[in-house]
């Protein structure tokens, strides 16, 4: 108890700062947005590998291989990672312009609604994209919940209204105090999760007696459950069978590079090259990440063969490195992943907070407003929002790591074709647009609760055809809208038409000289 | 277990092979805006 508590006092001072500094960088409305399209390879690969590790990936994956088996690598681990590496086609496009959009639904008016003053699908997109990662900061707020009362033994109910000290903390110097704080987490995860494998390893007597174990283990999940089938731990498709792990991975796939998340940090680093970059490297580091918590919860299953009943599997990790592992290596372990729920968090509340305010808000009601203004509203939006997300979580209403599968899920059908096809097709226009996210989102919703086992297919499928119909039975694209992603120099029409888009909404302040290149 | 991690491996491999021929592009391109500066993986 003692270790856990200096290890997280030592963690909030670094927080705080981190936060200070980053307070004196953060200028304009570009920089708090976006980081100012300036970002550098390192602080991307860490902000976007912290991002990418959630409570879903060090909390409900582990949870996963252990009640389901190895079939949880495919569904998730490689499910993120195809889908990570189909982000840089979509950076490859949308860094190009020289004044990049500032948020995903800013893009989307810069593509299919440059012309319009007030843009209904720049606020269709921002309902949407908050509805989605109000759901997914409530996932962070779970797992943070479930970690922080293992430490403290406070009870959840109250432990997880620790989470909203660590959002004020964080969110008040916009993108790069995220970015900054997202680095040092990045590290804390991997050396956390690798110092815990290593335990792991140990206690079981490495991989050879996991697999053994694996193979002919029948204990239940949870103590008094339904024993398992011997080796299905093995089996590639576990305890889910073919359709629900083809869901669960194409979810996880197709819906990460057009989840506007992944879309926004794009649009931060500094040139496309360092977009692409980002992502490689990022997939890089994560091998030290995911390579651990693929060992951590298959070897739990040697170490607990049960879970103790009235306990959910999102609480393996806890309870493996609070038993078995020595305290300084636990508390950093468990420090490590309250920091990948609050880097995540942090980063989701941004995006959130953002298309609330600056999508929804200021885009009907036309308001024009000063930097400041702009982003004490912003501040105050993220608490606000936060403290929203940690009410919902008093009765958490999913595994953590399904919820993601089923947000992922709803963003790809909603999301997906608008992105690549407004990138990659000039053709694709307004009327496909609407047609596109607004079919995609409803029948995504109306698959899942008719209980399809492919609710994606189904909705990109329906998508596809309505976008198709929308599009050749409507004018093309004007070039204004497609030029800057399809040309090195566009024409001063278009310069022209994207510069208004810019500055219809607040009044930009004049951006030092020579500002600093972070990162 | 080994279709399982063939399976992350390869999307790794995927992953990585792809941003390359971006890469590639990037310099094929030759637009100093979006990064092109002689070398496939310089950033700066």
């Amino acid at each position: 108890m003692v270790w856990y508590v200096t290890v997280f006092c030592f963690y909030i001072i670094f927080l705080i700062w981190a936060n200070v500094k980053s307070l004196k960088t953060a200028e304009s409305v570009d920089d708090y947005t976006t980081g100012g399209h300036r970002m550098g390879l390192l602080l991307g690969i860490g902000t976007t590998a912290a991002t990418w590790v959630s409570v879903a990936s060090v909390v409900g994956v582990p949870g996963y291989l252990y009640s389901s088996g190895v079939a949880a690598v495919i569904g998730w681990v490689a499910g993120w990672c195809f889908g990570g590496g189909l982000i840089p086609i979509v950076a490859y496009k949308i860094r190009r312009p020289e004044k990049p959009a500032r948020t995903f639904p800013e893009y989307i008016r810069h593509r299919f609604e440059p012309f319009q003053k007030k843009s209904t699908l720049q606020a269709i997109v921002g309902i949407l994209m908050f509805i989605g990662y109000l759901l997914l900061v409530n996932i962070q707020v779970t797992g943070f919940g479930i970690v922080f009362s293992s430490i403290t033994g406070i009870d959840y109910k109250l432990a997880i209204f620790g989470f909203l000290l660590f959002i004020l903390i964080t969110s008040v110097g916009g993108f790069w105090s995220v970015a900054a704080t997202d680095t040092l987490n990045t590290i804390l995860i991997t050396v956390g999760v690798l110092l815990a494998s290593g335990v792991i390893w140990s206690l079981t007597g490495g991989l050879g007696n996991i697999v053994e174990t694996l193979a002919t283990t029948t204990a239940p999940t949870i103590e008094g459950g339904p024993p398992l089938e011997e080796g299905i731990l093995l089996s590639p498709l576990g305890t889910f069978g073919l359709g629900a792990l083809f869901s669960i991975f194409i979810s996880n796939s197709l819906g990460t590079p057009s989840s506007p998340h992944w879309v926004t940090r794009m649009l931060a680093p500094k040139n496309v090259k360092v977009a692409i970059m980002q992502v490689m490297g990022t997939i890089l580091v994560l091998i030290f990440i995911m390579g651990p918590l693929i060992i951590i919860g298959l070897g739990a299953k040697v170490l607990i063969p049960s879970i103790p009943a009235g306990k959910t599997t999102d609480y393996i990790i806890p309870l493996v490195i609070q038993e078995f592992t020595p305290p300084i290596i636990g508390g950093i372990t468990l420090v490590a992943i309250c920091a990948a729920a609050i880097s995540t968090a942090n980063s989701m509340l941004l995006h959130c907070a953002t298309s609330l305010y600056y999508d929804v808000y200021l885009n009907i009601s036309s308001k024009r407003i000063s930097d400041r203004k702009f982003k004490n509203w912003l501040r105050l939006s993220i608490f606000a929002i936060a403290a929203v997300a940690v009410v919902l979580a008093i009765k958490p209403p999913w595994f953590l790591a399904m919820g993601f599968v089923y947000i992922y899920g709803g963003f790809g059908a909603a999301f997906f074709l608008v992105v690549i096809l407004g990138l990659y097709w000039k053709r694709m226009n307004r009327a496909g647009a609407y047609a596109g996210i607004t079919i995609g989102a409803v029948v995504y919703v109306v698959a899942k609760a008719m209980g399809y086992t492919v609710p994606f297919v189904i909705a990109v499928a329906a998508s596809l055809i309505g976008v198709l119909i929308a599009v050749y039975s409507t004018k093309k694209a004007p070039l204004e809208a497609y030029e800057p992603y399809f040309k090195a120099e566009i024409s001063d029409a278009t310069r022209r038409v994207l510069n208004d888009v810019r500055n219809s909404s607040h009044e930009e302040s004049q951006v030092k000289a020579g500002q600093s290149k972070i990162g | 277990m080994v279709i399982a991690m063939m399976t992350w491996v390869g999307t790794m491999v995927f992953s990585l092979l792809l941003g390359t021929l971006l890469c590639y592009k990037v310099e094929k391109s030759g637009v100093k805006r979006w990064g092109a500066n002689g070398k496939l993986f310089k950033y700066k």
